[in-house]
């Protein structure tokens, strides 16, 4: 029994950073329709930059998760300026397969302009949670991971309050259900673009920043993640951000109990399958509305 | 003016891009060309940056001493290509450089798996190839091009097993349950395999853990939960991939597992295990590995520390090393670049002394009909106070083995 609660609870609490890495993403596509190749990629430049804040300055890095909202912030919104707005709107159909490109693109350079200049080497930030743990009962809780769990809660229930409580996250919505009658109420259909993208950037580099305190930092990092954030976005209904959220745990939790079950080389293999069986029962995912019906 | 200032703009950039991109310095007509295929990006970017140190500094040595004197002095000049994160990458990175011009002969590529697929392409083309990488399976399909110079996995099993026993018996503390923890690439999974098959049973040791995935490894907590209740007298560890590795470590260190770890290969020993987890975790920690720095190349490792700023030499860069003199030493022999007679040459050669030969252990390189070096035997690198030692065989040992507490 004990063990099965220990993995359980290992399991919400890798869930965790899942979720949080992909909420970023469920927001870029439930607000622009775009599906981000390169999210990835900025959630391994949020390592970085957290890594950097702890060498240079010895910021905790989970404060430096923190101030790494803001840069990304900026950075999100001007490549959606710079580049993702020269692709979005107008014929839906060239579109998609524009931004496509562009942003798998914008992940090779990513991934390899870092390599170039970072260099190859794995870097961590060493810190003393990493390798220590809370002892619930016979349960070990590692407290980074916690923390880091804990810290995403936290930013999920701000992005939720953000979204149904205030003006601009009420605008951000309308755009996203209804962008030509979002845009004949007067709402910047353009800017709340950039402000989704901005955000949905600024979660991720937040949930590579939180992944720092346990996990080694280096160019590729994304390539671990990136197909598990997808499969956690469809999960839980594509642009649905509390679906996402439930689909990054879900996805956690899967991983850990198929290791009662199945050897370790099949790891992934529960995910998969957990996947397949949500797409047949409830092709809208988790909490995905139906749209379209055939 | 819009079109003009746009064109303007365009020629500008085209000159920028232009004066930016690098072209590689033309050699001379009579210069060697040997190829490095190595991952220098993706998942193992890292070793293969450490094997293009190695290979500079040995290119370098040879061409500031007049380079090969059989062919009047011809330059070394290497040819890297990036075998990527895929066998498939390492494949057609092999195939390209190995068509765009005439190489004579070739290194790589680090990964067992990618290896296996490299060598098919060198074998094909009929250029020869020194490999580092320890699967038995790369010289046991009958090429005649490909040339290991590390023990097999097999043979490192077999030694690391009875070098692990012996100690036990020492210390009073015999080995009677073993775990088997690591990723599924191919010298791993070639090093399992005896240990499963016969090596364990035949010491009469229980192999209580046996947990191999396929990287990446999502989170260690179960395995390491396996070990902490099973406690094993051994782990052998084979964990390639650098997260995976750093994951399982912090993990023992955080539910307290004081089994002792015996790794393979030289991953286990590479600069940046200091930063990440911290030297207190690594202390004790051993690994089989094909060379490491022995006793007598202390002026090698000085030079290398100071022309890399790496904190010490490992196995990667010293093998690449010795294989670049091997090259050198082979082109001597056969006083042709030809690919064809430098092969010939590698198949003969009989080599005791010099940068080659004190690469590795024992010094001495002569290949059999499948190409594996005769008499290779593995080292034991133990970390020691945030730096890994040789410390057996003790002849060649830099620092005297530290026993488990």
């Amino acid at each position: 029994m004990a063990e099965l609660v220990q993995y359980v609870a290992t399991g919400l609490l890798v869930g965790g950073v899942y979720a949080l890495m992909s909420i970023g993403l469920a927001l870029i596509f439930g607000v622009m329709r775009v599906v981000n190749f390169a999210q990835g990629d900025f959630m391994m430049l949020g390592m970085y930059l957290t890594y950097f804040y702890a060498i240079s300055g010895r910021v905790d890095p989970l404060l430096g998760a923190l101030l790494s909202i803001p840069p990304f912030f900026v950075l999100g919104w001007l490549v959606h300026r710079g580049i993702l707005a020269r692709v979005t709107g107008g014929d839906p159909a060239r579109q998609h397969d524009a931004q496509l490109i562009v942003t798998l693109g914008l992940s090779l350079i990513i991934t390899n302009a870092t390599t170039m200049i970072l260099t190859p080497t794995p870097r961590g930030i060493p810190t003393t949670y990493a390798t220590q743990a809370f002892a619930v009962g016979p349960v070990l809780l590692n407290q980074a991971r916690s923390y880091a769990f804990a810290m995403a809660l936290v930013l999920a229930a701000a992005v939720y309050l953000f979204l149904t409580r205030t003006d601009v996250g009420k605008a951000l919505r309308a755009a996203a259900d209804d962008p030509e009658a979002a845009g004949y109420q007067g709402i910047d259909v353009r800017a709340m673009h950039a402000l989704a993208f901005g955000a949905g950037i600024a979660l991720v580099a937040a949930a590579g920043g939180l992944l720092a305190t346990y996990y080694p930092i280096e160019p590729t990092v994304a390539g671990n993640f990136i197909v598990l954030m997808f499969v956690a976005v469809v999960l839980g209904g594509l642009g649905s951000i509390p679906g996402a959220f439930v689909g990054g745990l879900v996805i956690g939790l899967v991983q850990s109990l198929t290791l009662l079950v199945l050897p370790f080389q099949l790891q992934n293999t529960g995910v998969f399958i957990a996947f397949l069986l949500v797409l047949y029962l409830r092709p809208q995912g988790l909490f995905g509305r139906r749209l379209r019906a055939v | 003016m819009r079109p003009l200032a746009r064109m303007l703009a365009v020629t500008l950039v085209l000159l920028l891009a232009g004066g930016s991109v690098y072209v590689p310095p033309a050699p001379a007509a009579d210069d060697v060309k040997i190829a490095l295929v190595a991952p220098l990006s993706g998942r193992w970017a890292r070793q293969g940056q450490l094997k293009k140190m190695g290979a500079d500094m040995a290119i370098e040595e040879i061409n500031a001493q007049g380079g090969i004197k059989a062919l009047g002095g011809a330059k070394l000049v290497l040819r890297e290509a990036d075998a990527g994160d895929s066998v498939e990458k390492a494949v057609s990175a092999a195939q390209r450089v190995l068509t765009r011009e005439k190489i004579s002969a070739g290194i790589g590529s680090w990964l067992s798996s990618f290896t296996l697929g490299v060598t098919e392409v060198a074998e094909r083309l009929q250029v020869p190839w020194l490999s580092l990488s320890y699967a038995d399976s790369i010289t046991e399909r009958g090429f005649k091009y490909t040339f290991q110079t590390s023990p097999v996995s097999s043979l490192q099993a077999e030694q690391a097993l009875e070098l692990v026993t012996e100690l036990a018996k020492k210390n009073n503390r015999p080995i009677k349950k073993a775990a088997i923890v690591g990723d599924n690439t191919a010298a791993s999974m070639f090093f399992y395999k005896p240990l499963r098959e016969k090596l364990l049973a035949a010491k009469g040791i229980e192999l209580v853990v046996d947990d191999v995935w396929t990287p990446p490894l999502a989170d260690a907590t179960a395995i390491v939960q396996k070990l902490r209740s099973a406690q094993p007298d051994i782990v052998f560890y084979g964990a390639t991939n650098f997260p995976d590795s750093i994951q399982v470590l912090q993990k023992v260190k955080e539910f307290g597992v004081k089994s002792p770890i015996q790794g393979v290969g030289a991953w286990l020993v590479t600069p940046e295990y200091v930063k990440t987890v911290g030297k207190e975790t690594l202390d004790n920690i051993q690994t089989v590995v094909a060379t490491h720095p022995m006793k007598g190349q202390e002026e090698l490792v000085k030079k290398f520390v100071q022309r890399t700023g790496e904190p010490f030499m490992t196995q990667d860069p010293l093998c690449t090393y010795g294989h670049v003199w091997l090259i050198k030493e082979a082109l001597e022999q056969a006083k042709s670049a030809d690919p064809k007679a430098i092969r010939d040459a590698l198949a003969k050669i009989d080599l005791q002394s010099g940068p080659a030969a004190s690469s590795f252990y024992p010094p001495r390189i002569k290949f059999d009909e499948r190409g594996r070096r005769i008499g290779a035997v593995p080292l034991i690198v133990q970390w020691q106070g945030g730096e890994p030692f040789t410390v057996v065989p003790t002849a060649v040992a830099t620092r005297p083995l530290a026993s488990h507490k």
